[in-house]
Parts: C-alpha cells; structure tokens; sequence
C-alpha cells in the first residue's frame, strides 16, 4: 500500500507542478488514453464514430489498441499491474475473468453523464454495458431451408451443412450452451451435447477457428452457422446469401462491456470515453448501417437486422451465467478439441 | 558407327613394367577437326578450322584469349554441337556420340575435381561409370595415381592438395578411362610459373608413355613451343598457321602470327628491284637491304617486313653503310648471357638481341644493320591488319 | 585484434540474446514446472498432461509428421523445379524465381484465405473436378491433412527452393561437364556429383520447412481446422483462452524440443554425409 500512497503523492505532485509552472498545458487537448478495441468492425467503427465524438466532446485523444477480448486479458495479466491500455471492451466470459483476476478499477457509474439512458443494470462497479451481440443461427436460404431451432442443427439435412467452432469465444460457448439444453442437457451437463455430436461428426463439412467461420460460409464449404447479429450484416453487405434465424427456444443475448483496467493513469479519460460510448448520438450512428451494433442507449431504436424493437426485448433474450461457465469452460474446450479429434 | 573409342591395350597396367618406362610406339588415334564452325548467336566463335592430330602428338591451339580455342576443344569432346564441320578419330565421324562415348580425356582450366570426393574416388569415377569390375577399378586408380607421382594423396580430398598436385589427380583421372584423345584446356594456367615448368615436362613424359594423342590449349607461346609437337595459332576464330613450333618462329605465316609467336619488329618498306630470287627492299628508316622470300612481290609494291631480335645487330653511329640505318640506343640490358637493346629509329621501336660481350654500349647514337644471315618474314603491306 | 580480445566483439550479442531469448526461455521452462503463472509452488502437472495423455501425445504426432510430409512434398516439387532453374535461360530462371518468392509477398490472410477459395466444397479444385465429371461429389479437402500438406507445400516452397538453387548455382559448370566426360550418365551425375554437393542445401531447406510448417499456426488452425490436433494451437488455446500456462508451457517446450531434435538430426545427417 505505500507504493501506491506514494505513486498517488507523486502523481499528485506531478500534477500541482504542471498546472502552477506550466501554465500552457492547461490549454492543450485535455488527455489521451488508449483503449483496446476488437479487430475488425469494431475496430472500424470506433475510430470513424467514437473517436472524433470523444475529441469534439472532451478534447481526448484516444489510441486504439486492436485486441480480442481473450488476448486483452492475456496481455493485462502478462503484464503484472502496469496497465498496457486504459479501457477493455470484453464479452461476459472474459469479463467475468477480468473480475477474478482483478484487472479492473473499481467503477462509479454516477460518473457517467449519460447513465440515466441505460437500461438498469447495464453499469455496475466494475464497469458499463456498451452494446449487446444477438447470437442466433445463420443460414443460406439458397442451399438450406431455415432451421427452426438449435435441435435442427443435429440433423443429418442440416449438420451436413453445419459449421463447428467451439467454447473459445462467447458466441461459440453460449451457442454450444444452447445446442446442449435443446438435447436434454444444461450448463451443468453437456454430455448430451458431446453425445449428439459424435453422431454427426462426420457429416459436419468443417470444425474451424471462429474467426475462419465467415470466409468458410462465403466460400460455400458451410452453409449453416451459429453466429452473432453482426457477422450476418457484414457477410449481407458484401452480398453473400444469408439469413439469421432465430431459435424457437430464443436467441442468445450478451452485453458487451467497458472497463478501465487497473492502474490506468488516465481514469478522468476513460470515464469520458466510455461515458461517449453510451451518448445517444454515438449509439445512433453505430446502430445504423454498416456497423448494425445492437444499441443499449433507450433513447436508441435497433437497426433493421436486429431481431428486436427495442432494448426492452434484451430482456426476452436467453441469457447466461458467466460465473457458472468461466469455471467449467477450460474442461469445454479440452473436451471439444478430444471429441473433434479425427 | 558407335563404337567407343579406346586404346585397345591396358596401358596402365603396363606402367609399372620397366618396358613401360620406354618411350611408346606411336599407338595413338588421329584426330581430324574438319570444316569446323560453332556461332553464339550472331557471333562466330570458330570460323571453319580444319586440321589434324597425327597420332601420339600434342598438337597446341594458340592464340590470344577470345579466339576460340576453348570453343573448338569443346566442339572436340562433345558438349559444343558445331553448325557446320565433323569431328573425326581415325576416320570416323563422331559428331553422333556424347562426350563420355567419345574416348575422351579432358583436363579442365579449373581442373574441375569432385570437392566431396577423394583423389582416389575423383580418379576411379570414369572407371565407375563405365562398371568396370572393382578389382580392376582399384588396380587402375593405383597405376594411374602412380603415373602422375600422386600414390601417397590417395585419400586426400582436393582442397587439402596444393595446385599442382590437383593438376596431377585431374590429369590422373583423365588418363584412367585410357582416352583415345586427351583434351587440355589452359591446364597451367592457375599455376606459378616455377611449378608450371615441372608440370609441363612431367605431362609431356606422360603423354609420350601413353601414346595418347593430345590437344593442348594455351595462349602462352612457351608452353606451346616447349609441349607441343605442332602448334596451330589462332585468331578470330581461324587458324592462320599449322606448323612445328621452330617452323612457326622462324617462317610465320602472317604478321599475326609472327607478332603473337616471339618477338617481332616491324618495318615498313617498298619492293626497289628483283635481284635474281630476292628483293632489294628500301625501308622507310632509310636503309636498303636484300631479301628472299617465298612470296612473290612487285616491284613497287609495299611490303612490312618482320625482323626477329636476333636478326639485327647494333653499328657504330659512324660505320656507315647502306644495308645499316640510324638509330638511338635507349638502354641495354643483360638477360642472361645475352644483351638486349631498346631502341628507336624516328617513331619506329626496335629490339635487338645480341650475345654479350664486355661492358654494355653507352645509350646514344647508332646504327642497326640486319644480319647477312637472317631471313626475317616479309609481307605485303595490305596484310598488316 | 588480438584472439583474446576477439570475445569482447561478441559480448553485445551474447547479452543480447541472454536477455531477450535466454531468459524468456528459462521463465518459460519454470513455468511448465509450476502450478500457475506465478510460480507459485513445483509441480509437474504439466508435465504429466502432455507425456501421459495420448490425446497430447497424439498432438505431437500429428505435429511431426505434417512437418515431415510437408518437406517431403515441397521436396518433390523443388528438386525438379531446381533443376530446371540451373538449366534454364535467364527468363525461365527469373519466372521460376518469382513463382519461388511470391507465397513470401503476399500476408498470411489472403495467402490462407485463397487456399479456402482453392480448397473448399465449392472451391477451384472440386469446381474444375466436378465440371470434367472426374468426381460425382464434392471431395473434402479442405479441413483434411491433405489439403493442409497442399497449402503449406505452396506455402513453405521458397523455404526449399531458395537455400536449393543457391546451392546447385554453387556448383561449378565444368564439374557437369566433367561427369559427363568421364562417361557418366545424367542420372549418375545427378546422383554421384549433384546431389552430395546440393546437401547442404537441401538439408537446410527441409529444416527450414520442417519448422516453418510444424508451427504454421495460422494455416493449421484455418485450412487444417478444428479436427486435426496440433502443438501450436494447443499452446495458443491453453495460453490465451484457458489461461492455463504451465500447460501451455510445457507444450510449447515439447514443440520446440521436437522441432530442434529433427533440426539437430537433419544437420547431423549432413555433417556425416560431408565427411562420408
Ligand atoms: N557460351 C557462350 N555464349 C556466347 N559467347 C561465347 C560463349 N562461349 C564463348 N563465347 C565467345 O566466343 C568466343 C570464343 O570464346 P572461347 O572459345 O572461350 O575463346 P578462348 O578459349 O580462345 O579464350 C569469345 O568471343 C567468347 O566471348
Ligand atoms: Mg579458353
């Protein structure tokens, strides 16, 4: 504790010093922060709509730091307490992670101008729902007809179409979750999910990575896929045939979440940030095509692509308990690779 | 006809028998190169070269670099197809055949050992392609490692022998498979000059042993007139004379040759008047001398005339004659048991070389004569090219 | 320079690589012996999960052979290929160079996602099949052992062919010339001069190879898919997704200690053939 009463005398110092002999730098850019952001789309979308809003709004530069949730958890633990960015944006799996592992600061949501627009229970003290990702299935209308449910996918007419991927991401574990309880198991029981497998492994035309799932369905070798609501706009814009379906037992929702990562000295900045994350006119513009994210903001109305109306049908969702999975999940993903193992 | 061609008598295994020690018969093949021509692209490396090798000669291809001697030894093994002429070995075509049916033995300018093989191995390898039986194939890397004094670097690879005895395994090897004809591309040409002289005389001793009949190249006139029996100089391509190298020295057959072959001054002149068989020459360093010549020159005509160091003598400045022009001595230097002077007569440079008596003539005004006896070559002006 | 004097040139790389390649090593070893990242206490569960469980095992079965099959296909095509290239005029030459290089210009994506394009149901490879009626359905290949062996022999090609033709262009002209001479066949040239003095080359090249394409993680997980078992996505999935790092550790050390053991022995195989 006294190096970091002394790290915060010091800062504080630092901070006296600047102000009273440097004068001038009061009037420069108010800060810059850095702030992993996945690849890809959200990569995209947050430099063309956040970054200008949070330089416009609060004078803050921010530096995007591309990263998949698993790896910022990686890098944040590899790194021991130096915070190598100031904001996560994590799944439910990996935030639940963050929390064990104590990677975060603690989180006061009052400090967020715009939290009255969320709806309850998106901020809590470790940090802010940001977005939401529908998991459903995806198909191609022109090869397959449309699965009813998650128990379609065990059969022979649809598992020979069928795309694999496993527990290493959110989507994958929720779907696998879904896929399990439709043949009688639960988060507590995934044998059945093990068993029915088996039985079509070999119909199934391809086990893969997630990130290979896209190109695997744009190529033809898939035509079925479980999958997020933004991966079916994104292969849709690029004028691929495929639909999203959802379940009869319902779609899968999960929240994505901001943290600011334990030890940032930029915690003024990213409470900025993540506060022009959830601003109604941020959330518009990346609701709205091409990025198609589900928004949380109330005052924000859902893309077209996206199974629902408003935020309120969040609620309808199947949802999950992270705490229960996070445990279980590296037994999943050794298990998965055994029984996927020619 | 494709039978290959090969000295018919184990020559090597008699190598170790005094009667060996003797010179050979002449058992050798003839080699005839007739009509020859090879073009690289639109250049013509060898320009119609017809000659012979009479068997168990050496015969040397001279000539300065470029003039395609390397090309016509390569047209001769095999590995050049030329676009117009025939090779022949004892009156057999074998433009048909590939190098290694040709009973041919090349030794390489680089000399071209297998790196990763012993001298024992580079040596047997011929044999080895030709399956000969092992015994025989280890009898004969015996003998012919012994022919060229190398029997105790049997085992040594050719980066731990020193020049001259890689030169001796290449040789080694090129006589194991008992060519008919022995092919040697510049072969002392990578070595110091000491070893070279060893080397030549050790090769031509070899050569004499097998009877084997050789092609020499070389662009060094020493080499050639101490090796070869007949030496054929080249240039662009052609061969401007065939002859015994004393007959090339003494009667060049063109200024080339005799520039390219020793030594030559040149001498500008005009034909004054036919004396019987000879010509009174009247040269433009202004002196009038009397010539035989084979060729047949009109009175008037221009002529060049190719005088040999040792063709002319140094006069003193006053000893004034009509044969004797004047001259300035530059310098004078002992080689040996003779004196050469460097000398100029208006913008013409002469060498003579004299046998030395005393002390050397002091630098200064003098006279050059040309010896009563010398019979330097003379040549229409025209064929200073 | 005086011999004694010479180590001191080297301390800057010797430090070099103790800082940022010895002693990552050496974190890493202690890590596979601990019971998590901390080092918190010895244990050699990691140990046991990967030398007493076949699944692992078979992991690094799998792991070796495809770096053995792929040197041997990329063999197969770049000994022919260097041949042709050291008879070659200078515009085959530089056609036959530039097809070597170019798997080495373009970015891992778009290499691994053409070979989705090539491989897939629907892809190049079964289209052209289809159409010509030589297949009445789709073949797999890609997601199979084939099809991976396939894209890494593209793949890893300059890895062959490079250290292959620098080795062939070592070798002197006249010693062709004098093989064939000494009447050997083109066969036996090939076999008695070329080949000894290509080895070195060629061990290279498969030793490059073998390691490239045992670890090519990227194509094994994207072409080889989720049921083929392999060492590096092993050690990225217990390292980054399940956060188990002893485990990681100790298969990262088996890969890398399988990888440098038929390193060790193709340069062995070399230095005997040198000396043979
Ligand atoms: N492979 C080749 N391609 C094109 N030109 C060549 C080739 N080999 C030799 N030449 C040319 O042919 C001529 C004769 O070459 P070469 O036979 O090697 O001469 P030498 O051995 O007398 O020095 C030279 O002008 C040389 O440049
Ligand atoms: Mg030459």
């Amino acid at each position: 504790m006294t190096t970091l009463s002394r790290r915060t005398l010091m800062g504080a110092a630092l901070g006296t010093l600047g102000a009273a002999g440097l004068p001038f730098r009061a009037a420069q850019a108010a800060g810059s922060m850095t702030a992993a952001v996945y690849p890809g789309g959200w990569d995209e979308a947050l430099r063309a709509v956040l970054a200008p809003a949070l330089k416009q709004a609060h004078g803050v530069d921010v530096a995007f730091e591309p990263l998949f949730a698993v790896d910022q958890i990686a890098k944040a633990r590899a790194a021991r307490g130096v915070a190598p960015f100031d904001v996560f944006v994590l799944d439910p799996g990996p935030r639940v992670s963050g929390m064990d592992l104590k990677l975060f600061e603690p989180f006061d949501p009052a400090r967020l101008s715009n939290r009255a627009r969320l709806p309850a229970g998106y901020s809590d003290e470790v940090g802010a729902g940001v977005a939401a990702q529908v998991v459903g299935i995806a198909y191609n209308p022109k090869k397959v007809a449309r699965p009813a449910g998650w128990r379609d996918l065990f059969k022979p007419e649809f598992a020979k179409h069928l795309g694999l991927t496993g527990f290493g991401t959110t989507f994958g574990t929720i779907s696998l979750i879904e896929m399990a309880k439709s043949v009688g198991g639960s988060e507590a029981d995934m044998e059945p999910l093990f068993t029915e497998l088996r039985k079509i492994l070999s119909l199934v035309p391809a086990v893969a990575q997630p990130a290979a799932m896209p190109g695997l369905f744009q190529q033809g070798q898939i035509d079925i896929m479980y999958t997020n609501t933004y991966t079916v706009t994104l292969l849709k814009s690029r004028g691929v045939d495929i639909e999203f379906a959802v379940p009869e037992t319902g779609a899968a929702a999960f929240g994505t979440t901001m943290h600011i990562a334990k030890g940032s000295r930029n915690i003024d900045a990213a409470y900025q940030y993540i506060d022009t994350m959830i601003s109604t006119p941020v959330q518009a513009a990346l609701a709205a095509p091409p990025y198609s994210f589900v928004p949380v903001n109330t005052e924000v109305k859902p893309g077209a692509d996206v199974p629902m109306k408003s935020i309120d049908d969040l609620r309808s969702f199947v949802t999950h308990d992270w705490t229960k999975i996070n445990p279980q999940r590296p037994r999943w993903i050794d298990r998965f690779n055994r029984e996927m193992a020619k | 006809m494709a039978r290959p061609l090969q000295n018919s008598a184990h020559m090597l295994d008699r190598t170790d028998t005094p009667a060996a020690l003797a010179p050979a018969a002449p058992a050798g093949h003839r080699l005839d190169m007739d009509g020859i021509r090879v073009r690289y692209g639109q250049a013509t490396a060898v320009d119609g070269v017809t000659l012979s090798v009479e068997p168990g000669e050496i015969l040397a291809l001279l000539g300065p670099s470029g003039c395609g001697k390397t090309t016509l030894l390569r047209t001769v093994a095999g590995f050049i197809r030329p676009e117009a002429g025939r090779v022949l070995v004892d009156g057999a075509p074998i433009g048909h055949l590939p190098p290694g049916k040709r009973g041919v033995g090349i030794v390489f300018q680089s000399y071209a050992l297998f790196p990763h093989m012993s001298a024992a191995e580079n040596v047997a390898y011929g044999l080895e392609a030709r399956g000969r039986p092992k015994a025989e194939v280890i009898r004969r890397v015996e003998a012919a490692l012994a022919a060229v004094r190398m029997e105790g670097f049997a085992a040594r690879r050719p980066r731990a022998l020193s020049g001259g005895q890689q030169q001796r395994v290449a040789l080694a090897r090129a006589l194991a498979i008992e060519p008919a004809i022995l092919l040697l591309d510049e072969p002392f040409a990578a070595l110091d000059r000491a070893l070279r002289l060893d080397l030549q005389l050790e090769i031509k001793r070899i050569q004499r042993r097998f009877g084997v009949t050789a092609v020499l190249v070389t662009h060094d006139q020493d080499e050639a007139m101490s090796m070869a029996d007949r030496m054929a100089v080249m240039r662009g391509g052609r061969v401007e004379q065939v002859d015994a190298p004393a007959t090339v020295y003494d009667s060049p057959a063109t200024p080339f040759v005799a520039g390219f072959v020793g030594t030559s001054n040149r001498l500008h002149g005009r034909v004054e008047a036919r004396e019987g068989a000879d010509y009174r020459v009247r040269l433009d360093v202004g002196a009038s001398v009397i010539l035989a010549s084979p060729r047949g020159f009109a009175v008037g005509e221009r002529v060049l005339l190719c005088a040999r160091p040792e063709h002319l003598a140094l006069r003193d400045a006053t000893a004034e004659t009509p044969e004797s022009w004047p001259a300035r001595l530059r310098i004078s230097l002992p080689l040996g048991p003779a004196l050469v002077h460097d000398v100029e007569a208006g913008a013409t440079e002469l060498k003579l070389h004299e046998a030395r008596h005393g002390q050397p003539p002091a630098p200064g005004p003098v006279r050059v004569a040309l010896l009563p006896t010398a019979r330097p070559a003379l040549f229409p002006a025209g064929d200073d090219a | 320079m005086t011999e004694q004097g010479a180590w001191r040139l080297a301390l800057p790389l010797a430090l070099a690589q103790a800082a940022f390649f010895l002693a990552p090593l050496l974190l890493l070893a202690a890590t596979s012996f601990a019971t998590d990242e901390n080092l918190g206490s010895l244990s050699l569960a990691a140990w046991a999960d990967v030398l007493g469980d076949a699944f692992h095992l078979q992991a690094v079965l799998n792991t070796l052979r495809l770096g053995a099959v792929t040197v041997l296909a990329t063999l197969l095509l770049a000994v022919p290929l260097a041949l042709l290239h050291l008879v070659a005029g200078p515009g085959l030459r530089r056609l036959i160079l530039l097809a070597a290089i170019l798997p080495l210009l373009t970015s891992v994506v778009v290499r691994t996602f053409a070979w989705i394009v090539i491989l897939g149901r629907e892809g190049v490879i079964n289209s052209a099949l289809l159409s010509t009626g030589a297949i009445a359905a789709p073949i797999p290949l890609l997601q199979t052992e084939h099809g991976l062996v396939l894209a890494l022999t593209q793949i890893e090609m300059p890895l062959m062919l490079l250290p292959l033709i620098a080795a062939l262009r070592r070798i002197d002209p006249a010693l062709l010339d004098a093989s064939s001479a000494l009447g050997a066949s083109l066969a036996r040239t090939l076999r008695k001069v070329v080949l000894p003095m290509a080895l070195p080359g060629l061990l290279a090249g498969c030793t490059l190879v073998f390691a490239s394409a045992s670890t090519a993680f990227i194509s094994q997980s994207v072409i080889g898919g989720g049921r083929l078992a392999y060492l590096p996505m092993l050690v990225w999935q217990q390292a980054m997704v399940v956060f188990n790092w002893p485990l990681a550790a100790a298969l990262a050390l088996t890969l890398m200690g399988s990888v440098l053991t038929v390193a060790a022995a193709l340069s062995m195989l070399g230095r005997r053939a040198a000396h043979a």
